[in-house]
C-alpha cells in the first residue's frame, strides 16, 4: 500500500517539476536553517556534558550581594590557595584543578620561528578531572614537569606541521626571555561544546614562578584563577551555604566586620559575600556569574535564535500547504476515482501524508547537505566551531528525524483532509472549483508576509542603530590613526625612539604614547576610591602630552600636559565633562581641585577638562574618565596620526622602523576606527543573522507566492479567456490577478509593523545612545515586500494576460 | 438482487424544490441487462449515481442483496459497494499518475487483496482484454477505446456481482462503442447483472430491459425481449 503511495507521489512530483521544485526547495532551505540553529542551541545546551565527571565538577565563584541598590553578581576568578584548601577542609571535595585563561597572545619560538599562540595553564588533575582523550601522551604524564606543555591537535598542525610532537620543544616569551617547553602530550581537539578550551597548556605551577603570578602564591587576596572541584559522588556541597560560609570565615576571618561597617546585610545567617559552587553543566547559560574562557550565553537568546528559525521554517511549511490546497482541483478527480473503486477517506488521508512526508524527508536530504555546505559561514556567524557529529550531539539524530515527520504531517495535514473530503460524484463532474485562494491560506500567505517583513523591520532597525554607533563622532578622531601595540616590558624604551624614525616623514602627522587603546579588546582600567564620604569610580588610563592633540580631543577649560612641569608626571590629571559632574564641580572651578582619598601616596590634582568623547561603546553613557601621565606606567600604545593619501606607504615605513628598533617582535597595528567597530561585534552579528533570517524568508514567501500566482493563473484560465474576449487588456488582467495578493502584503505590513516596533523598541532601550525608530523603516519594509511581491506575481499574471483565449476556451 | 421503492430526490431553491427523482419504482435480478435512457437532464445519471451508492435520496427504500441501504451508515454502505459494484464512466476516469496495470489494480489494494493475488488477477484480466501489451503505459497513451477497455476492466477486476456503466460510449466513435457493447453482452453472458445509462437506442438494444425516465419519472418499462 504505502509502495502504491509513493509511487504515485514520485509521479506527481515529477509531474509537476516547478511546483514540486518549488516544495522542495523551500522545505530544504527552511529545513537547512533550522538545522543549524538547531546543532546552535543543542551545543549551547549541552556544554561540558561529555564529561564523564560532569555531575561532580563544579566550578567556585564568589557571589556578592549587591550593595544599595546595584544589582548581585557572581565571578569566578579565585585565589591560588583556595583549590588546595577546599580539598583540605571539606571530605567532600575529592579534587580540583586551578586554570588560569590565556589572556592575550603570547610570542612562541619553533625552530627559531617566532609565531604568536595563546597559552593557558592548569594543574595536571585537569586530565583526570575533565574527559580531555589525548592523542599521544599519557594524562599521568601530561604536565607531569614543571616546563612540559600540552598542545591540541590542530595547533601542533599549525605551529609544528605535525601531530606527533611529543618530545619537541617550544619556547614561550616571559618577560625578557624566551622559556623552553617540551611537549608532554598532544590533546584531541577539544569539542564545541567545551567550557574548557586551550591551544597550548602549561603547568600552573610553573606560572606561578612567574612574573606577578609570583605574588598570587598563598596569598587569598588576589584572585585570578578559576577553580573547579570534583565532588564525592552524591555530595549535597554545592547546597549547603553554611559550610561554604564558615569554610570562607575561615580563610577572611575580618571579612564580617568590614562588610558591616561598609553596610552589607544578612539575609538569616547567609553572608552576602560567599562562595558558591556552580554545576559544571549549567555554567555556560547562567549569565549571572561572569568569567570564564567562553562567553556565557543567556538561554533567551537561544530561544529566540531558535525561533527565528522555526520561523523560517514555518513559512516554507506554509508554501507546501497553500500550494497543495492550489493544487488540489488537479487532484480532485483521482479523489473521486479512488473513491469510487472503493478507496476510503482514511486511506486517501494516509496516501496524502505520506506524500508530504516523502516530501519532506526528501527536502530534510537535500536540507542537510545545504546544512552541511553552511556551516563554515554558520560557525563565522556564531562565533563557535560546530560540526554536525552524531556521536557529540547525539539528539540531533532523533530531533532531526522528528522535525522531518513534523514538518510533512504539518504541512501535509490541511490539504489531506481538504482532499480527502471531496465527494466523488461532485469532482469526477468537475462541479466542484477549488480555487486554492480560500480564508485558510489567504491567512497562512499573510502570516509568511508578516513574519518576512517584520523581520526586514528588525534588520534595518539594528543596521541602523549598529551603523548610528559606528559612525558617530565619539569626540575624537577616528580615521587616519593608527594603533601600534607596543611591548609591555620595554614600551618606556621603544616608544621615543620609534617616535624619532617616523616622526619625521612628511605622511606622519603626529605621534602620542597612551597605556590603552580602543575598541572591545583594548582593555580599560577604572579605579574606586572615596571622595568626601561618597564612593566613585573612574576610568584612568596613561596619556602623553601629544595625545590630546593627535586624538583631536577638545581641552575646555584648564591646560595639557606639559613635559617641561615636574609636577605632571607625578599628580596632574585632565578629566572630562563628566567626572566635572558627578565630582560636583564646574568646568571654570574645576582646575585645581584635588582627588582626595584616591590613594594613600597620591592626591591628584586637575590641571585641564576635555569635552565628553566616548572612550566606550556608545552602548554606555559617557562614565567620569580622567588622563594622567604618572610617571611608573608606560606608554605600551603608540598611536600614529596618517595623513590623508596612502596609508600603505606610511605603514612599510614603520613596519621598517619598527623592526630595526624591536627585531625580535612583529608590528602589531590596527587601525583606530576599525578597533571601535570591534565594540559592535554583537549588534553586527545579530543583524547579520536577522538580515539572513529576513532574506530568506522573504524568498520562501515570494516561492511560494510565485506558485499561488502560477495556480491563480491556471485555476482562473476561463475566466481570464472570457474576460479577454469581452476586451480586457493584458495590464487589466495583470491587475486582476495581482490585486489580491498585494492585499495580503498590505495586510502583513498592518501586522509586522507594530509587533515588530515593539520588540525594536524594547532592544534599543539597552543602548545608552540610540536612534528614534523612523516610520520610514516601515514604509521602506513594506515596499521592498511589495515590490518583490509584486515582481513575482506580474511574471506568471503577464504569462496568462498575453495567452491566446482561444486556445484557453477550448481546453477547458 | 435490488430494488427500489418510492425513490424521491430533490433540492430546494428559494421556495421551489425541483426534484431529480421522483417516485423511483425498481426492481433489477441477477443476471438483467438493464439501459436507462431518456434525454438530458432526465435524471438518468442520478438514479445510477443512487442505485451505485455514490449518491444519496430524499426520501424511499432501497434494498440491495438482502441489505436496506437506506438504513446502512456510510462506512457500511461503501463496504457494500466495494465489494459487488463496479463503475465504467462515458469519461474513463482513469489515473493519469498510474499505468494501466496499476490503474486496474488499485480497488484491489482497497480491498486488501494480497500482492501475489492481486497480481494473478490483474494477468487475467489484461490477457481476457488483450491488453497485456499496454500495461505500462500511462492512460494518455493510449486511444479512448483502449481506455475504456481499461476503465471496465478495472470495475471488473473486484468480480463484482453489478457492473454500473454511465454513457459508457459516449466518447467513443461507433467502431469502439459496438466493440465495447458487445464486450458488455459477453459479461453479461457470464453472469454479470448490467445497468447502462445510453442515449443510443442501438446501445440499449444490447440489453434485456429499458427503463425511460423523464423529469426524474419512470414513464414506462417496456419488455425488449
Amino acid at each position: 500500500m504505502i509502495r502504491h503511495y509513493l509511487k504515485i507521489a514520485i509521479r506527481n512530483l515529477s509531474r509537476q517539476k516547478v511546483l514540486s521544485l518549488i516544495n522542495i526547495l523551500g522545505l530544504s532551505i527552511g529545513l537547512a536553517c533550522f538545522a543549524l540553529f538547531l546543532l546552535y542551541a543543542v551545543n549551547e545546551f549541552s556544554f561540558d556534558r561529555f564529561n564523564k565527571n560532569a555531575d561532580d565538577i563544579y566550578r567556585v565563584y564568589r557571589w556578592s550581594e549587591g550593595l544599595k541598590g546595584e544589582e548581585s553578581s557572581g565571578d569566578v576568578y579565585m585565589p591560588s590557595p583556595l583549590g588546595a584548601a577546599l580539598k583540605n577542609d571539606l571530605p567532600d571535595v575529592v579534587n580540583y584543578v586551578r586554570l588560569r585563561d590565556a589572556w592575550n597572545e603570547s610570542f612562541v619560538r619553533i625552530d627559531g620561528n617566532t609565531r604568536s599562540a595563546s597559552v593557558s595553564y592548569a594543574d595536571p588533575s585537569l586530565f583526570s578531572i575533565f574527559t580531555l582523550p589525548l592523542l599521544y601522551g599519557t594524562p599521568t604524564n601530561a604536565l607531569k614537569e614543571f616546563q612540559n606543555i600540552v598542545i591540541t591537535q590542530s595547533k601542533a598542525k599549525q605551529l609544528f606541521g605535525s601531530e606527533n610532537v611529543v618530545g619537541r620543544t617550544i619556547e614561550i616569551r616571559m618577560e625578557d626571555d624566551y622559556v623552553p617547553f617540551v611537549v608532554s602530550a598532544v590533546a584531541k581537539d577539544i569539542p564545541a561544546n567545551s567550557s574548557i578550551r586551550f591551544d597550548l597548556l602549561g603547568n600552573f605551577d610553573f606560572m606561578e614562578t612567574t612574573g606577578s603570578a609570583k605574588r598570587g602564591v598563598n596569598n587569598w587576596n588576589r584572585s585570578s584563577y578559576i577553580t573547579y572541584v570534583q565532588l564525592r559522588e552524591g555530595s549535597g556541597l554545592a547546597s549547603d551555604v553554611q559550610k561554604l560560609a564558615s569554610f570562607r570565615k575561615k580563610y577572611y576571618p575580618d571579612e564580617e566586620a568590614q562588610l558591616k561597617k561598609a553596610g552589607y546585610s544578612w539575609t538569616g545567617n547567609t553572608p552576602p559575600i560567599r562562595f558558591g559552587l556552580q554545576p559544571l553543566r549549567t555554567g555556560h547559560t547562567d549569565t549571572k556569574i561572569y568569567g570564564g574562557s567562553v562567553e556565557n550565553v543567556n538561554p533567551k537568546t537561544i530561544w529566540i535564535l531558535l525561533s527565528i528559525a522555526g520561523g523560517v521554517l514555518l513559512i516554507a511549511c506554509i508554501n507546501f500547504t497553500t500550494l497543495a490546497i492550489g493544487r488540489s482541483a488537479r487532484r480532485a478527480r483521482e479523489v473521486g476515482v479512488r473513491k469510487v473503486v472503493g478507496g476510503e477517506r482514511r486511506q486517501l488521508v494516509v496516501q496524502f501524508l505520506s506524500e508530504a512526508v516523502l516530501l519532506s524527508i526528501l527536502s530534510a536530504i537535500i536540507g542537510w547537505v545545504i546544512a552541511v555546505v553552511l556551516l563554515p559561514y554558520f560557525n563565522n556567524l556564531s562565533g563557535r566551531e560546530l560540526e554536525f557529529s552524531f556521536s557529540a550531539y547525539p539528539e540531533m539524530l532523533w530531533m532531526m528525524i522528528g522535525l522531518t515527520l513534523l514538518v510533512g504531517i504539518l504541512a501535509g495535514s490541511y490539504p489531506a483532509l481538504i482532499l480527502s473530503g471531496f465527494r466523488p460524484i461532485e469532482v469526477l463532474k468537475s462541479k466542484i472549483r477549488v480555487s486554492g485562494s480560500n480564508f485558510f491560506t489567504r491567512s497562512l500567505v499573510t502570516v509568511q508576509f508578516a513574519l518576512s517583513i517584520g523581520l526586514i523591520i528588525c534588520t534595518i532597525i539594528i543596521l541602523q542603530q549598529t551603523r548610528y554607533m559606528s559612525s558617530k563622532n565619539p569626540g575624537f578622531n577616528r580615521d587616519n590613526i593608527v594603533l601600534v601595540e607596543s611591548d609591555y616590558r620595554k614600551a618606556k624604551e621603544i616608544f621615543p625612539l620609534f617616535k624619532q624614525a617616523v616622526e619625521s616623514r612628511s605622511d606622519i602627522g603626529g605621534i602620542a604614547g597612551a597605556e590603552l587603546g580602543f575598541g572591545a579588546d583594548a582593555g580599560w582600567s577604572r579605579s574606586g576610591f572615596e571622595y568626601k564620604g561618597s564612593h566613585k569610580d573612574v576610568y584612568e588610563y596613561y596619556i602623553d602630552h601629544d595625545y590630546l592633540g593627535v586624538m583631536g580631543m577638545q581641552l575646555i577649560a584648564g591646560r595639557n600636559f606639559n613635559p617641561a612641569i615636574g609636577a605632571d608626571t607625578l599628580t596632574s590629571v585632565i578629566v572630562n565633562e563628566s567626572m566635572v559632574r558627578q565630582f560636583g564641580w564646574t568646568v571654570e572651578n574645576a582646575v585645581g581641585q584635588e582627588l582626595q582619598g584616591y590613594s594613600e601616596s597620591k592626591t591628584p590634582v586637575v590641571i585641564g577638562v576635555v569635552k565628553n568623547f566616548h572612550y566606550r561603546p556608545f552602548k554606555e553613557e559617557v562614565l567620569p574618565q580622567m588622563f594622567h601621565q604618572y610617571a611608573d606606567y608606560s606608554p605600551t600604545r603608540i598611536i600614529v596620526k596618517i595623513k590623508p593619501g596612502s596609508p600603505a606607504l606610511a605603514i612599510a615605513a614603520m613596519q621598517k622602523s619598527w623592526n630595526s628598533i624591536v627585531p625580535d617582535l612583529p608590528f602589531k597595528y590596527t587601525f583606530l576606527d576599525e578597533s571601535i567597530d570591534s565594540f559592535y561585534k554583537a549588534e553586527r552579528r545579530w543583524s547579520n543573522i536577522i538580515g539572513w533570517a529576513g532574506g530568506i524568508s522573504v524568498f520562501l514567501a515570494c516561492l511560494g507566492l510565485f506558485g499561488l500566482a502560477a495556480l491563480a493563473a491556471v485555476n482562473r484560465t476561463k475566466e481570464i479567456g472570457i474576460r479577454k474576449v469581452l476586451g480586457a487588456s493584458v495590464p487589466t488582467i495583470v491587475r486582476l490577478l495581482a490585486r489580491d495578493f498585494l492585499l495580503f502584503v498590505i495586510v502583513a505590513l498592518v501586522i509586522a509593523a507594530p509587533v515588530a516596533w515593539y520588540f525594536m523598541d524594547k532592544w534599543l532601550q539597552d543602548f545608552a545612545y540610540r536612534i528614534n525608530i523612523g516610520w520610514w523603516v516601515f514604509i521602506v519594509a513594506g515596499g521592498v515586500a511589495l515590490t518583490v511581491a509584486f515582481i513575482t506575481i506580474a511574471f506568471q499574471a503577464i504569462k496568462a494576460g498575453i495567452a491566446k483565449p482561444v486556445k484557453s476556451l477550448r481546453t477547458e | 438482487m435490488l430494488e427500489l421503492k418510492g425513490i424521491y430526490k430533490w433540492f430546494n431553491t428559494g421556495n421551489n424544490r425541483t426534484f431529480l427523482l421522483k417516485d423511483v419504482d425498481l426492481s433489477v435480478k441477477a443476471g438483467e441487462f438493464i439501459s436507462i435512457m431518456g434525454p438530458s437532464g432526465s435524471g438518468k445519471s442520478t438514479l445510477l449515481n443512487v442505485i451505485g451508492m455514490l449518491d444519496s435520496f430524499d426520501q424511499g427504500e432501497y434494498h440491495f442483496l438482502h441489505e436496506s441501504v437506506h438504513k446502512l451508515k456510510e462506512k457500511q454502505r461503501s463496504a457494500l459497494y466495494k465489494q459487488y459494484i463496479g463503475f465504467v464512466f462515458q469519461a474513463y476516469h482513469l489515473i493519469d499518475e498510474l499505468t494501466v496495470y496499476e490503474n486496474i489494480e488499485t480497488p484491489l489494494i482497497y480491498q486488501d487483496v494480497k500482492t501475489s493475488e492481486r497480481k494473478a488477477m490483474v494477468a487475467d484480466i489484461l490477457d481476457r482484454f488483450q491488453i497485456v501489451g499496454k500495461k505500462d503505459l500511462f492512460p494518455t497513451q493510449l486511444s479512448g477505446g483502449q481506455q475504456q477497455l481499461v476503465g471496465i476492466a478495472r470495475a471488473l477486476i473486484a468480480r463484482p456481482k453489478l457492473l454500473l456503466a454511465d454513457e459508457p460510449t459516449g466518447n467513443l466513435n461507433s467502431k469502439q462503442g459496438e466493440e465495447i457493447m458487445s464486450l458488455f453482452k459477453q459479461l453479461n453472458d457470464e453472469g454479470v447483472t448490467i445497468i447502462q445509462v445510453t442515449h443510443s437506442e442501438k446501445n440499449a438494444g444490447y440489453g434485456s430491459r429499458v427503463i425511460n425516465l423523464l423529469d426524474g419519472m419512470i414513464v414506462n418499462e417496456p419488455v425488449v425481449k
